[in-house]
């Protein structure tokens, strides 16, 4: 289920393109392998016909239909009206797409939606509380500026929130290292890297 | 306070956090393609697999059995779009290149889109579209045959309207007599802005009136050229743009897509949204071209410069000549004796140029730093004395700074950095089996001023309305323009509401030259004016004033209040009552000194006027100096950049927080520059190769580690009405220069082409 950006097996050696190539390998192609294989079973279906795709995003359950090929990206955005999510590659390369499937952070871009079904998912836009309080992440990257333009924040953000959870937030370096995948081409990364310490702190507590 | 948010020193404002801070942390915030219309329709681009040559064949046939395309544009149904001209001068298009063919003039032009009902259905038919060409041997670059240099003279840029290069003395002279000289050859390579945001485009009709939404850093600028593409009046046109995700130079200027997209949304009657792909980032808008220079520099055995000369390569697309020419504002930045400049440009078979971060300084300062720091070499001397020897209020041809910091920031950043401690023999300091190496060069950016208007509103209440069609790329505008209002109508910023990057707003310029600042501040200023002097004359007469007889000059805004000097004073909700009104409007119109009498005219024509840095009285830029460390593996020879300080003047500065990102984030561009960005060219073909953002390489979070940012103190009250200098542009210069410096430093490898590679470095 999902691309996850916890995989690396080799502590603290994830770059962006081992985990390009894990992702890519690792998820995309079983997927496609096994439509293939049920095509060949049956009469080949029409690869556009729509589909029934039942998420549970934001702890609400959405019932839509679909072409088969909408990414759960293109779902949120285009479907759902969720734009939260940014669109910055649309091939898994910057991060801005990221969401929490399950607690872990996926590549929206590079999953289907139909992939996503059965699971948590959850956004910027299920962070803060429904009273409208930010989450401790939220309010660390406006303390700390963290970010400029804020196109590839609400990516940063899930990552970030991922990051200290899965216990990557040890040290300055583990965060740096396991904060790769989001790109930030304004460039605020000193200041994430400091949100995130101010975060993990409070995420403790909570 | 914290290191994003530093304590103000004099001349600077409170660190008060983003305006839109929580809307960009929540997701809430509607960026171009998050804007929803009704039942949108998508397209998707097709761009050419070949850089020269002619369309010979289109066949749609595959791409029409797709179901639910309702359209597909190629340059067969495409020709009543009226060609536009380009926007030499900023504003108006991007480009000459605007149709879809059946010519061919760059890699990656826009050959057909095709409009689906569904994203997936326009990607699939965008892929089934064949189109066949007749390819000719295009010219890449400098090595290629076939490609045509002229004399850059008589081009004109943004800001510059000189007709001839700047000179001064006999520069062959003074070299031939200079006890030391340095002659070098320094490239800078091709750059795309790659702003995470993608080019996105959603038109609208309702009517004969469409609705725009797009990331603009000219929203004016933008309305007038797609009026004059699509031939509608500009009044006809509204163009949307509240948050840019990301600029950088790529969002100024009308691109081909946005005319074809409210076109195509004409044509199959329904709202069409575009979002264009990574890689077509790379052809359907501008990049920074690839330059080359010589560099000759002399001096006597002091140090004192005697003669600079400084010739530039560019290139550009065929038709159109774009040029930077960075030696217009490299000429001023010492005391140099003699000079000589010249730029030429190469047009070659690519898409035209455009602005990119600090478009002339960033190439040719990189190129003039690394030169000093040759000079320094050969002197035995320390680079920062040899600034200093050079360091004065004067240039070479005699006009004068109007302020210049650039030895208090060279001696802060150098305390904070622990210069004195150099050993500046090549490949002395060692770490282990790290070769350590200690580098510096100046950051230097013109002030430019423009020509803005704002409307600014109090109510009773204390709460204002500040609407300024200028654009927070992400530079902190909402935040200062509203801190601005606070401070002059003298309520709180939480109380100011802030409008911008939409034409239905007072024009303002474009985000473009480190302007906005400067621009919309100073008409921001002149309507609160005017707003004061209908409340103050209001308090200080009138049945019952409190303040009754007080004069205006005594009487200020403070805390809600009208406050005369002796401390009586009046509520402003009173104030408004006795006024018979609920809330005082002002609108105003800003023109610079040295700006033409119809500047604002033609800045609600869509044409941006710049005045400004050494075009008038006196020479206005901001400075910096910035000192970097870097760290050579022995053995890899792989570069890293552990910390990097800078300390910056820059005139007012309106908020330490959004200063200290801009500054911050610029820094980190310049390591980018030298160490990781460079859009690779297949010579032979005249496409990029390594067209998107895993392979062009912009810095992650790892790459970059400690980055101290210094903020200089200064006051310069002749740039404009506001007193700031502008510095989104200043702090990504000169860093390319002081890496490379170090970089020899630590390995004695003297780096003249960028980026600096490993390959270079296993000498």
């Amino acid at each position: 289920m999902g691309f996850s950006m916890s995989q690396s097996e080799k502590p603290g050696g994830l770059n962006r393109r081992s985990f390009l190539t894990a992702t890519a390998m690792g998820a995309t192609l079983p997927v496609i392998q096994q439509a293939r294989a049920q095509q060949a079973e049956s009469a080949p279906a029409d690869p556009r016909a729509p589909v029934d795709v039942k998420l549970r995003i934001n702890g609400r359950d959405q019932s839509l239909r679909l072409d088969a090929r909408t990414t759960l990206l293109d779902t949120l955005r285009e479907h759902v009206g969720l734009t939260g999510s940014k669109k910055g590659c649309d091939q898994g390369q910057c991060g801005a797409c990221t969401v929490l499937v399950d607690g872990t952070r996926v590549l929206s871009c590079l999953t289907l939606a139909v992939m996503a079904q059965g699971s948590e998912i959850t956004t910027i836009e299920g962070l803060a509380s429904s009273d409208g309080a930010l989450h401790p992440m939220q309010q660390a990257f406006i303390d700390h500026d963290a970010f400029q333009c804020g196109y590839c924040t609400p990516g940063q953000i899930m990552s970030a929130v991922a990051c200290v959870n899965e216990g990557h937030a040890g040290t300055n370096d583990d965060i740096r290292e396991y904060m790769s995948g989001n790109l930030c081409r304004c460039a605020a990364y000193p200041n994430i890297v400091a949100a995130i310490n101010q975060a993990k702190n409070e995420m403790r507590k909570a | 306070m914290s290191a994003a948010a530093p304590e103000p020193k004099a001349n600077m404002g409170q660190p008060v956090p983003r305006y839109d801070a929580r809307e960009k942390v929540t997701g809430v915030a509607r960026y171009a393609s998050d804007q929803q219309v009704s039942q949108p329709a998508f397209a998707f681009l097709v761009t050419s697999a070949i850089a020269r040559g002619d369309i010979t064949s289109i066949d749609e046939r595959g791409a029409r059995e797709v179901p639910g395309v309702l359209d597909i544009f190629t340059h067969r149904n495409t020709d009543d779009l009226t060609q536009t001209k380009y926007g030499q001068q900023g504003g108006g298009a991007s480009t000459s290149i605007q149709g879809l063919g059946p010519e061919i003039r760059h890699d990656g032009q826009i050959v057909a889109m095709v409009v689906a009902d569904t994203f997936e259905n326009a990607r699939e038919a965008a892929y089934r579209l064949k189109i066949g060409y007749s390819e000719a041997t295009p010219s890449a670059s400098f090595e290629s045959a076939g490609t045509e240099m002229k004399d850059a003279n008589g081009i004109m840029s943004v800001a510059t309207q000189a007709k001839e290069w700047l000179s001064t003395g006999d520069v062959e002279d003074a070299l031939s007599k200079a006890a030391v000289t340095v002659d070098a050859e320094y490239s800078t390579p091709t750059q795309h802005h790659n702003p995470i945001e993608l080019f996105t485009t959603t038109c609208s009709w309702q009517g004969d009136k469409l609705t725009i939404y797009e990331p603009s850093q000219f929203v004016f600028g933008l309305k007038n050229a797609v009026a004059e593409r699509i031939d509608v009046a500009p009044d006809n046109i509204h163009v949307v743009s509240p948050y840019v995700g990301g600029a950088f130079g790529s969002k100024a200027q009308m691109t081909p897509r946005t005319g074809l997209v409210a076109y195509a949304a004409r044509k199959v009657g329904r709202p069409v949204k575009l979002v264009a792909t990574r890689d077509q980032g790379y052809t359907i808008s501008t990049y920074r071209a690839e330059t080359r220079h010589h560099v000759r520099l002399g001096s006597d055995r002091d140090g004192r410069l005697v003669a600079y000369s400084h010739e530039g390569f560019e290139i550009t697309s065929r038709p159109d000549s774009y040029s930077v020419k960075g030696t217009e504002e490299t000429a001023h930045l010492y005391s140099f004796g003699a000079v000589a400049t010249k730029v030429n440009v190469v047009h070659a078979d690519r898409n035209t140029p455009g602005f990119m971060r600090s478009p002339p300084v960033v190439p040719y300062v990189y190129a003039l730093e690394s030169a000093l720091d040759e000079l320094a070499v050969k002197l035995r001397m320390d680079p920062v004395e040899l600034r200093r020897k050079n360091d004065g209020m004067k240039d070479s041809f005699g006009k004068e700074w109007s302020s210049r910091s650039l030895m208090t920031c060279y001696d802060q950043a150098a305390e904070a950095f622990g210069w004195s401690k150099r050993n500046p023999e090549p490949g002395s300091m060692r770490d282990g089996e790290w070769l350590v190496g200690w580098g510096c060069a100046t950051a230097v950016y013109p002030t430019h001023n423009a020509a803005s208007a704002a409307r600014v509103s109090l109510r009773s209440t204390g709460e204002a309305l500040v609407q300024i069609a200028v654009h927070d790329i992400g530079t902190g505008a909402y935040t200062v323009i509203g801190q601005l209002v606070a401070s002059e109508l003298g309520v709180p910023v939480e109380k100011v509401r802030v409008e911008l990057g939409d034409t239905l707003l007072p024009a303002g310029p474009v985000a473009g030259g480190s302007v906005t600042t400067a621009a919309a501040g100073s008409a921001v200023l002149k309507a609160c004016a005017q707003i004061r002097t209908r409340l103050i004359g209001g308090a200080s007469s009138g049945d019952g004033a409190p303040l009754a007889g007080v004069p205006d000059g005594q009487i200020r805004l403070r805390e809600g209040r009208a406050v005369a000097q002796d401390g009586r004073s009046e509520e402003l909700a009173k104030l408004f009552e006795r006024l018979g009104q609920n809330q005082i409007e002002e609108y105003a119109e800003f023109v610079p000194a040295g700006a033409s009498s119809n500047a604002m005219e033609r800045l609600y024509q869509g044409k941006p006027t710049f005045v400004g840095g050494s075009n008038g009285e006196k020479l206005m830029y901001s400075l910096g100096a910035e000192f970097v460390e870097v760290r050579v593996n022995q053995r890899t020879r792989e570069v890293r950049c552990p910390r990097a300080i800078g300390a910056f003047a820059a005139g007012r500065i309106l908020n330490t927080r959004t200063t200290h990102s801009q500054l911050m984030g610029g820094m980190i561009w310049g390591i980018a520059s030298a160490l990781h960005e460079k859009t690779e060219l297949d010579e032979k073909r005249a496409r990029y190769v390594n067209d998107n953002i895993a392979e062009y390489l912009i810095p992650v979070n790892a790459d970059i580690r400690d980055i101290d940012i210094i903020l200089v103190p200064e006051i310069d009250n002749e740039v404009n009405p506001v007193g700031v200098k502008g510095l989104g542009e200043l702090a990504n210069v000169g860093t390319a220069a002081a890496v490379a410096n170090a970089v020899y430093h630590a390995t004695g490898i003297r780096i003249r082409d960028l980026p600096v590679r490993i390959e270079a470095l296993l000498a």
